[in-house]
């Protein structure tokens, strides 16, 4: 059952706004991406942080720097036959396997498994904005979901964080539909534990 | 922030896309490169060099300009307006003090040299014309065992 006032109007919007959210259970990729953005929801609208996307940006910029390179090679190659071509082909493709290594020094590195990195606004104004992120990990043909909260107080720049590893069968039902039920209160749990602290100190 | 959500997530999966096929394209362009020929990989398409290479067998080439190309070795040339690329023998060649050439060519398992397909009024290739030389190649397994 609901443990508070905000968890039961949460999980009411959910009913009424999305449509059960059905997936192949043993779909091991789809099963992460749907708990993946069921987490992401309770956070966003349950607690209503605001999303920050200057880690997706930072990777959507090295792959359109990437894909730049390419485009640049297929025109000139098209404009300039080959071998006339090849230094400025050279050129693009050793430029491309360099943003490539680039790309995968970034997502090994600083974005991790992170798929959200939300904000707190201090309602004072005063403070800089408390940080979230959320980071999962689902082993292939595994079914247990390990999801990861991670908070950065703006103040005093601390980090704590927390997480779970259950199986996914807890949370998804014989047809592959997801039970926000089951789901919602273990991110709150999450949540909470984080967020309690910070009020003592 | 520029971007609404879900503008932002329409890009990341079309720049997902584009990094597919960017990637195959930077590698076919690297092996031109690195190959020094226009095809680096090109499929025989018929049975005229039988029985060295039947159709469907996958030729790696090089085009270096160091290959010499002599009577009995194998090019793979282009005639100048058309896309496919041919595989056969050297039959003749004319060959100017500079290092220029001319040369005819004949698939092993035809019964006329190649001047038949040549341009109209074209007798003889030239270095221009070819994509470059078989560095390795990978049997078709439809014929192995013949």
């Amino acid at each position: 059952m609901p443990k508070s006032l905000n968890s039961l109007w949460f999980l009411l919007q959910w009913k009424i706004d999305d449509k059960p959210v059905k997936i192949d259970k043993w779909d091991g990729s789809a099963v992460k991406n749907s708990l993946d953005d069921s987490a992401k929801k309770v956070l966003l609208e349950k607690y209503k942080y605001v999303e920050n996307f200057r880690l997706i940006d930072g990777r959507l910029m090295i792959c359109t720097i990437s894909c730049f390179f390419a485009m640049v090679a297929l025109v000139w190659d098209y404009l300039h036959p080959f071998p006339e071509s090849k230094p400025v082909l050279a050129f693009c493709v050793v430029s491309y396997f360099v943003m490539m290594g680039i790309l995968t020094i970034y997502t090994s590195y600083k974005e991790k498994s992170i798929f959200l990195v939300a904000h707190r606004k201090d309602p004072a104004g005063m403070d800089p904005d408390d940080v979230w992120q959320l980071s999962s990990s689902l082993k292939r043909f595994d079914d247990k979901y390990t999801l990861k909260l991670t908070f950065i107080s703006g103040k005093t720049k601390q980090q704590r964080e927390a997480e779970f590893t259950k199986s996914i069968a807890k949370f998804f039902d014989n047809n592959g539909t997801l039970v926000m039920e089951a789901y919602e209160p273990e991110v709150s749990r999450l949540h909470d534990s984080l967020a309690t602290e910070r009020k003592i100190k | 922030d520029v971007l609404p959500g879900s503008l932002r997530r329409l890009y990341y999966q079309v720049l997902n896309f584009g990094m597919i096929v960017s990637s195959a394209l930077m590698i076919w362009k690297g092996l031109m490169v690195v190959t020094g020929s226009e095809s680096p990989i090109v499929v025989v398409l018929s049975g005229s060099m039988e029985p060295a290479f039947h159709r469907g067998d996958l030729l790696f080439l090089t085009n270096r300009i160091e290959d010499p190309i002599r009577v009995g070795e194998i090019v793979v040339f282009r005639i100048e307006g058309r896309e496919i690329p041919i595989v056969h023998r050297v039959l003749k060649i004319h060959e100017k003090q500079n290092g220029d050439i001319k040369f005819l060519t004949k698939g092993d398992n035809n019964a006329v040299d190649d001047r038949g397909l040549y341009k109209r009024g074209q007798h003889w290739l030239e270095k221009k014309d070819v994509v470059g030389r078989i560095c390795a190649l990978y049997w078709n397994s439809d014929y192995l065992n013949e």
